[in-house]
């Protein structure tokens, strides 16, 4: 499991952004990459406590293109 | 009366509170203007209304089911509302409880799921939060009853008893305060609306509430209209959510307290390092599909079909028959409680306890937190014809009823997404045709039940998917789908909240067959006890053979050659189960034994199985229609969806018939 922080929504639509938002989910907030499905699935990831899925390409736009 | 309203995140617990709390609810009704379903109870012994609203993030919606939240606090004042909270994110639930606060209608927050919070190791203190969020807080754990009674005791009181709160202020920058202050004094002058509510009107319509602004355009609230693209260039929105969120984490800090020991929560990861493995997913979700069937077909729910059929056209028949003979009546009044309504009716009956293994099978999959995994490991397949892993759930729910399918389409953020899952939904196998499944695999099938239904049940997915695709390439779908899905603790299933998942769900196929399915039972024995010459005794001479035959040269090619399933087939258009109690009336049998001799003797294995395609994807029953016209807003959906179902169920129906006799 890989530490990751969100550096900017940039690039995300207005309901993703939200959505986001509203569990809690900031610029600055630590999250742990908890699973990545094959094929460029969906991306497990874990922040205070929760665990959330999203999509691969949102992972990469929330950490800066990074993950690998 | 009291009214108090139940409002909370998601995964908080919150139905489980609304059933602990309140009797059987008293009645299911439509908000103005959208069709949703809304759960009114009363509190035991009290005068206490209590309103189960969806549960949502925000007050400002991004799906169709969260917008009824927004719009029910434009519209309506409850005397109270109940914060619900899953005390273990208590961060990101604050963020809606500060919404909810703002509007100065009496709140108490309840920690729910506060056992869960324990075992992760630290408290809140109640008396700090209370404090600085000005209102009352409680803990709870609806699921072992926790905390209940004093909620209770809050929650009945009268109206007079009620404090009216004060509402919370936040500190938020100069310059957003000094426009929700302007904008909220020119709404309270010029246009009479109550200064508190005003208040929250400008948070709202400044944090770009999508509900709150539609509102404001319809009642020309020009204060806050004419200043919009001020409150949109300045960044408003994002400087309140800031402003929330420093309030939240400075409040949760003020107030966490660190707990002694610590048994950390294993059991969630546990089972997820299986469930939701990358590649063992996907087959731990069939294998868990199939176990379900297995249980409802199989091992529980087929046995005692068995014996209550043995019981309902053995002595009750048998009884009734006698009965009528003794008293007297007209043997046309005999054949149509016997042979039309005991039979038809009761042949439905039967069927309940495969239908409610079935429904069992999903509450508990509901409950664990389990189809929040599904859709998870889904997704990827989803994400191939143009949707996400979250439309598998109305579909999934369509097993049980299409309308409920449809319904929790709204779940879904893109409209077109949700368009092309309300259009595909119908294709879902929904309890209805289990009845006429049964009755031919035991026919026909009588060593492969189980796999034979659950054969159609994938097929019926199969042609969703396929029609998904197409769907998403006609609609040229550009956007991006929104696929965030929260994964809930797992709860290990309690047996009442799975009852009670299962009565909910259950209990409408009951009540169909008091009402449609009487009603189409009726209309098939009048059908093929009357024909041109008034009453016969002949039911090839009957409106329901004329008709059957005249159709007949229509369903030969796809290997009908019998009138009676033909007739049963339109009536099934009333609801899917009166397609096999119109067989019990029209092949003039009153029990299952003898009803599935004949259609082993009418069919082959081969035009059985067409058949049982055409039922499976041919028009849907009339409360899937009215709720696609409901949902989709146009009858032009409606229209559409019985056309094109109609052709593609008759289609491949022919194919399999078709190709099969060549191969055979």
């Amino acid at each position: 499991m890989k530490h990751f922080m969100i550096k900017q929504f940039n690039g995300l639509d207005y309901a993703t952004t939200q959505r986001l938002h509203s569990l809690g989910l900031q610029v600055g907030s630590e999250i742990l990459a908890v699973r990545f499905y094959p094929f460029h699935g969906p991306v497990i990831i874990q922040a205070d406590h929760q665990r959330i899925g999203i999509r691969y390409q949102v992972f990469q736009q929330l950490t800066g293109g990074d993950a690998s | 009366m009291t009214t108090v309203a139940l409002l909370g995140n998601p995964n908080t617990g919150k139905t489980t509170l609304f059933n602990e709390l309140t009797d059987k609810y008293a009645y299911v009704g439509n908000w103005t203007g959208v069709t949703v379903e809304k759960k009114v109870g009363q509190i035991r012994h009290s005068h206490t209304q209590v309103i189960d609203l969806p549960g949502v993030y925000s007050l400002n919606p991004i799906t169709k089911d969260e917008s009824v939240v927004t719009n029910y606090l434009l519209q309506n004042s409850p005397d109270l509302i109940l914060n619900v909270t899953n005390a273990s994110q208590l961060k990101r639930n604050l963020l809606l409880s500060v919404e909810v606060l703002e509007l100065g209608v009496p709140v108490i927050i309840t920690l729910n799921m506060i056992d869960d919070l324990k075992r992760s190791g630290h408290f809140y203190d109640l008396k700090t939060l209370s404090d600085k969020l000005g209102c009352p807080v409680r803990t709870s754990n609806a699921r072992n009853k926790e905390g209940l009674t004093q909620l209770k005791a809050d929650l009945v009181c009268d109206q007079s008893e009620i404090q009216p709160d004060s509402p919370l202020k936040l500190a938020y920058p100069m310059m957003v305060k000094q426009a929700i202050r302007q904008a909220a004094e020119s709404l309270t002058n010029d246009y009479k609306i109550d200064n508190k509510f005003a208040h929250w009107l400008a948070i709202q319509y400044i944090n770009n509430n999508k509900v709150v602004r539609k509102y404001a355009l319809k009642h020309q609230l020009k204060p806050l209209l004419s200043q919009k693209a001020y409150y949109d260039a300045q960044k408003f929105a994002d400087q309140i959510f800031e402003t929330r969120l420093s309030f939240i984490e400075a409040t949760l800090s003020a107030a966490t307290e660190q707990l002694q020991s610590t048994k950390h929560v294993a059991l969630t990861s546990k089972i997820d390092k299986v469930v939701t493995h990358p590649i063992f997913g996907l087959p731990i979700f069939v294998g868990i599909f199939y176990l379900m069937f297995k249980l409802s077909f199989d091992w529980v729910g087929t046995p005692i079909s068995t014996q209550l059929d043995k019981l309902l056209s053995g002595p009750i028949s048998h009884w009734a028959n006698q009965f009528l003979t003794q008293v007297g009546a007209l043997p046309m009044l005999r054949s149509l409680i016997v042979n039309g309504l005991i039979a038809g009716v009761g042949g439905v009956l039967v069927f309940i306890p495969q239908i409610f293994v079935l429904f069992a099978c999903i509450s508990i999959l509901e409950d664990s937190g389990y189809m929040a995994r599904a859709a998870l490991v889904t997704d990827r397949i989803m994400e191939m014809i143009g949707l996400n892993g979250k439309a598998f759930i109305p579909l999934i729910i369509g097993f049980g009823c299409n309308v409920t399918g449809i319904m929790a389409a709204r779940t879904i953020e893109q409209p077109k997404e949700r368009l092309i899952t309300t259009l595909i939904s119908p294709f879902m196998s929904c309890s209805a045709r289990l009845p006429i499944y049964s009755l031919f695999v035991a026919a026909l099938f009588p060593r492969h039940q189980a796999l034979i239904v659950l054969s159609l049940y994938f097929l019926g997915i199969v042609v969703a998917l396929l029609m998904a695709k197409f769907y998403h390439v006609m609609f040229k779908a550009k956007e991006h789908s929104v696929f965030i899905v929260e994964l809930p603790q797992y709860h290990i299933p309690r047996l009442d909240i799975v009852w009670h998942g299962t009565w909910d769900k259950g209990k409408g196929f009951i009540k169909k067959a008091g009402t449609i399915i009487f009603a189409g039972t009726v209309l098939i024995w009048l059908l093929s006890n009357f024909g041109t010459r008034g009453y016969v005794t002949q039911i090839d001479q009957s409106f329901a053979a004329n008709l059957g035959k005249v159709l007949l040269p229509v369903f030969k090619p796809i290997g009908i050659s019998t009138w009676q399933p033909i007739s049963a087939l339109l009536t099934g258009v009333l609801a899917k189960e009166v397609i096999s109690s119109s067989m019990m009336v029209l092949f003039h049998t009153s029990n299952q034994g003898a009803l599935i001799a004949m259609i082993g003797g009418s069919f082959t294995a081969l035009s059985a199985y067409a058949l049982l395609v055409f039922i499976l994807l041919y028009i849907p029953c009339f409360a899937t229609i009215g709720t696609i016209k409901s949902e989709t807003g146009s009858a032009k959906w409606a229209a559409y969806s019985v056309v094109s179902s109609l052709f593609i169920s008759y289609s491949l129906a022919f194919l399999i018939f078709q190709i099969g006799s060549l191969l055979t």
